[in-house]
């Protein structure tokens, strides 16, 4: 079985985050990263699928060159060959554009199933999976919360999380992509042994024109304008005095303003 | 659990925590290691590892920090031009005495903390710089694995065991589990920074501090603040002495202007106090409250924050340096200069050092505790040993209150430390006197300060711009031997100093009457050892929770 796991390098959810001096984005100098934490959920759906079936797992990743971090993660927890996109075009894309540009990618490799987390939890738009399953004309399944395959590995049954407490189960046949939520499992930690031999594995770097794509075909069709932190405009005020007073106050007020 | 079949991974020397002294250890052995074979020599591929608690290099690095170039500039002559992030040039360079509203700025800037030729930096800064340029030279570098314990062969040290993870606050496996593995080395080297814990159980075990004086810590307490104009030049570098500390605390202020209008605010508290009630957060807190420094902060933003013990008993501190197959480097080995309020040159000279006597071992194939004294003599002829034993007497003259150790120094430093002779040394946890002998009293609320959010903060409100952050679900790192202990006794004599000692608000009475316990808030905790230390019954043993776990400090 051949499986594919996009994995995108997001900031630390618990970092502190400043807003960059022309407020285009968030000031990255002062961040950590890691990889997106439902894409983390993937990888070890991915690993574990690889266990039952053979086969290989490939880490896809659309990012600056400093996600070699992520990738190399990937690589040491099990994961037997990545491919980096990584080139200035790549930057600020939106999501049709990212899944344009994965879809690249990952097409002429025809996995059986391809893996991504359900969002980023920097820009969350949820859409990349889904964009791409259309893009590759693959059968999908989103906010996948427990996963089973035949034995032949041929057929993937999974059960989706909808709105108010319900739940859905499908199947649907290889190939495939489906989009993890997060705490599906539990992921494995890298070993030592597994960080010595991620050295070796090997990641193919590629640049939008080694996909055949150029700036044209990847122009974001939303651009953020402007970011600025959400500016607290609550107002409160303390009336004083005994609970009669204050009874008596509150009626005014609220008369005084026609809600009463 | 079950006793488990551990994987061993051959090393030839392993690094124990990547800090200055064993980035730069590691580094200077690859170069040598590197040249002896480019120039005919048979020493083969030596596989080097430096393993790191904190999630990546540099996230549990803290320093002021104003560095003398001199360890690096041995280590790298070109480091600028490599693109060390240094902060500034030190620039403007002062001297002041606070009182609880006033400052008196010294006329002439005492010679040893003149800091001409120097820098600011950011430790984590520089920490992340120094890593891949390690890596790149074949150094394998590992965040995420601290050194849980030694392994021995006899009284040999031959590797490090690595914490587990993957388990849960039972104690018992999770489904993700992931045994520790036995590194096996030839050498070890620790550079754990202060109160390291394998340095600790090696001090023990092998009697290493037998010759040298206690050691004595005090605690340096930081926030980061983005001032709002350039009302600070990068580079000024202002130390101050008196608010608020009494005359009786070891400490002073310092304040270094980093780049991009960010500041560097600390106060470094002597975790050797009288006063059981002591709080170096919330003396650093009153400290902020002094309206020169107000004034300099106002309209600013407190963006971080961090606290880490620092090793004050310098040169008759120094325990041996060496055993067989394993060497102590840096400020785990007291090799930091309180006088100058440095220790990241001589961290980085000490890991060199190690470095050479490493190769020297590895071409001898001897590492027996005699090889290994090759480095302590190293040390002794090095400009460390000369620089700390001018000062050997720097922290001891404070033991008496400030005027004293101030007019003790001044001799020091005219006679260039001939006078006066060696001066007794007690650790910390020794002189802390109950409230009774103290205050005469037991009840007592020694501090009134109001946090007010803006210029003074809580330490729960400054843990969290630490970013610390544990797995709660993991076994408590602290292990607090009898909690008995705190419900009456210490309560009764000390007062739970635990509860105000911390900077990171971990240690916590909950509960009341028959209720009443010790409440641990692990997930809070800075790594910065002070409960190790300043315990007045020594019952707390910090270990190192599960691989990155703890701060992550970005610009430290």
């Amino acid at each position: 079985m051949k499986i594919v796991v996009c994995i995108k390098q997001v900031p630390r959810r618990d970092d502190l985050l400043r807003i960059n001096a022309d407020k285009s984005w968030i000031d990255e100098s002062s961040l950590s990263f890691e990889a997106n934490e439902s894409d983390a959920y993937a990888l070890e759906e991915a690993l574990r699928l690889k266990e039952k079936h053979g086969g290989e797992v490939i880490v896809a990743t659309l990012g600056p060159s400093d996600a070699s971090k992520t990738i190399k993660e990937g690589l040491a927890k099990g994961a037997d060959r990545a491919i980096h996109l990584c080139d200035s075009t790549f930057e600020k894309l939106d999501a049709v554009a990212t899944a344009k540009s994965l879809a690249a990618a990952i097409g002429p490799e025809a996995p059986d199933v391809i893996f991504t987390g359900l969002q980023s939890d920097d820009l969350g738009y949820g859409q990349t999976g889904v964009l791409m399953a259309e893009m590759l004309d693959l059968p999908h399944a989103s906010i996948v919360i427990a996963l089973e395959t035949s034995e032949d590995g041929k057929t993937l049954r999974v059960k989706r999380e909808l709105e108010n407490g319900w739940f859905q189960w499908i199947s649907m046949a290889t190939p495939a992509l489906v989009t993890i939520q997060s705490g599906i499992n539990k992921p494995r930690y890298a070993s030592l042994k597994g960080i010595m031999g991620a050295k070796k594995k090997p990641v193919d770097v590629r640049t939008a024109s080694d996909l055949g794509l150029n700036a044209d075909a990847l122009t974001p069709r939303e651009a953020i304008g402007s970011l600025y932190l959400p500016v607290r405009e609550k107002q409160t005020e303390m009336l004083e005095g005994d609970a009669e007073t204050v009874a008596a106050a509150l009626v005014a007020r609220l008369r005084g303003n026609g809600v009463i | 659990m079950p006793p488990l079949e551990r994987e061993e991974l051959p090393f030839d020397v392993v690094f124990v925590g990547a800090g200055p002294a064993s980035l730069a250890g590691a580094l200077h052995l690859a170069n040598l290691v590197k040249l002896h074979n480019s120039s005919g020599g048979n020493l083969g591929e030596i596989e080097i590892a430096v393993i790191e608690k904190g999630a990546e290099v540099g996230a549990h690095g803290l320093s002021g920090a104003v560095m003398d170039p001199k360890g690096l500039a041995e280590l790298m002559p070109d480091f600028l031009e490599r693109g060390c992030p240094v902060e500034a040039p030190v620039g403007k360079d002062a001297v002041m005495y606070l009182t609880g509203s006033a400052k008196f700025t010294l006329p002439i800037t005492p010679p040893p903390l003149d800091n001409h030729g120097y820098y600011v930096v950011s430790l984590s800064k520089l920490l992340r710089w120094m890593a891949p340029i390690c890596e790149e030279a074949g150094v394998n570098i590992f965040p995420e694995f601290p050194g849980q314990s030694l392994l021995y062969d006899g009284d040999q040290v031959v590797g490090v065991r690595t914490g587990d993870k993957g388990i849960d606050k039972h104690g018992q496996p999770k489904e993700n589990f992931e045994p520790g593995v036995d590194l096996l080395a030839k050498v070890v080297v620790l550079g754990e920074g202060p109160r390291g814990t394998l340095t600790k159980e090696l001090t023990a075990r092998m009697n290493l501090d037998r010759r040298s004086d206690p050691q004595v810590y005090a605690l340096g307490v930081k926030e980061i603040w983005e001032l709002p104009d350039d009302r600070l030049e990068a580079g000024t570098v202002f130390h101050t002495l008196g608010f608020p500390h009494s005359g009786e605390v070891f400490g002073g202020g310092f304040l270094y202007m980093m780049k991009d209008r960010l500041l560097d605010i600390g106060l470094v508290t002597g975790l050797d106090c009288l006063d059981p009630q002591i709080d170096p957060h919330h003396e650093f807190q009153r400290f902020k409250t002094h309206p020169w420094i107000a004034g300099l902060l106002d309209g600013g933003k407190m963006i971080s924050y961090g606290a880490k013990a620092i090793p004050e008993g310098g040169y008759y501190s120094i325990p041996r340096l060496h055993s067989g197959g394993v060497l102590i480097v840096g400020d785990s080995g007291s090799l930091l200069n309180g006088q100058r309020l440095k220790g990241l040159h001589t961290a980085m000279k000490s890991g060199m050092l190690a470095a050479e006597a490493i190769f020297d071992a590895l071409v001898a194939d001897d590492y027996s505790s005699d090889a290994m004294l090759r480095y302590s003599q190293k040390v002794k002829a090095s400009w460390i040993d000369k620089e700390l034993y001018e000062v050997r007497n720097f922290h001891q003259a404070f033991e008496k209150g400030r005027m004293a150790g101030l007019v003790t120094n001044g001799i020091s430093f005219m006679t260039k430390g001939i006078f006066p002779k060696r001066l007794p040394i007690h650790a910390g946890h020794t002189r802390m006197r109950t409230l009774k002998e103290y205050y005469g009293k037991t009840d007592v609320q020694k501090y009134d300060l109001k946090f007010d959010g803006k210029l003074t903060f809580d330490k729960v409100t400054d843990v969290y711009h630490s970013g610390a952050a544990h797995d709660e679900d993991q076994p408590c790192h602290l292990k607090v031997v009898d909690t008995s202990i705190c419900v009456d006794r210490c309560t009764e004599e000390f007062g739970n100093p635990c509860e105000r000692f911390c900077p990171a608000a971990v240690y916590e009475m909950v509960g009341s009457g028959g209720d009443r316990r010790l409440q641990i808030n692990f997930s809070n905790c800075v790594h910065c050892k002070t409960c190790d230390i300043m315990d007045p019954y020594q019952i707390i043993n910090w270990t190192p929770p599960e691989g990155g776990g703890g701060p992550n400090y970005k610009r430290m």
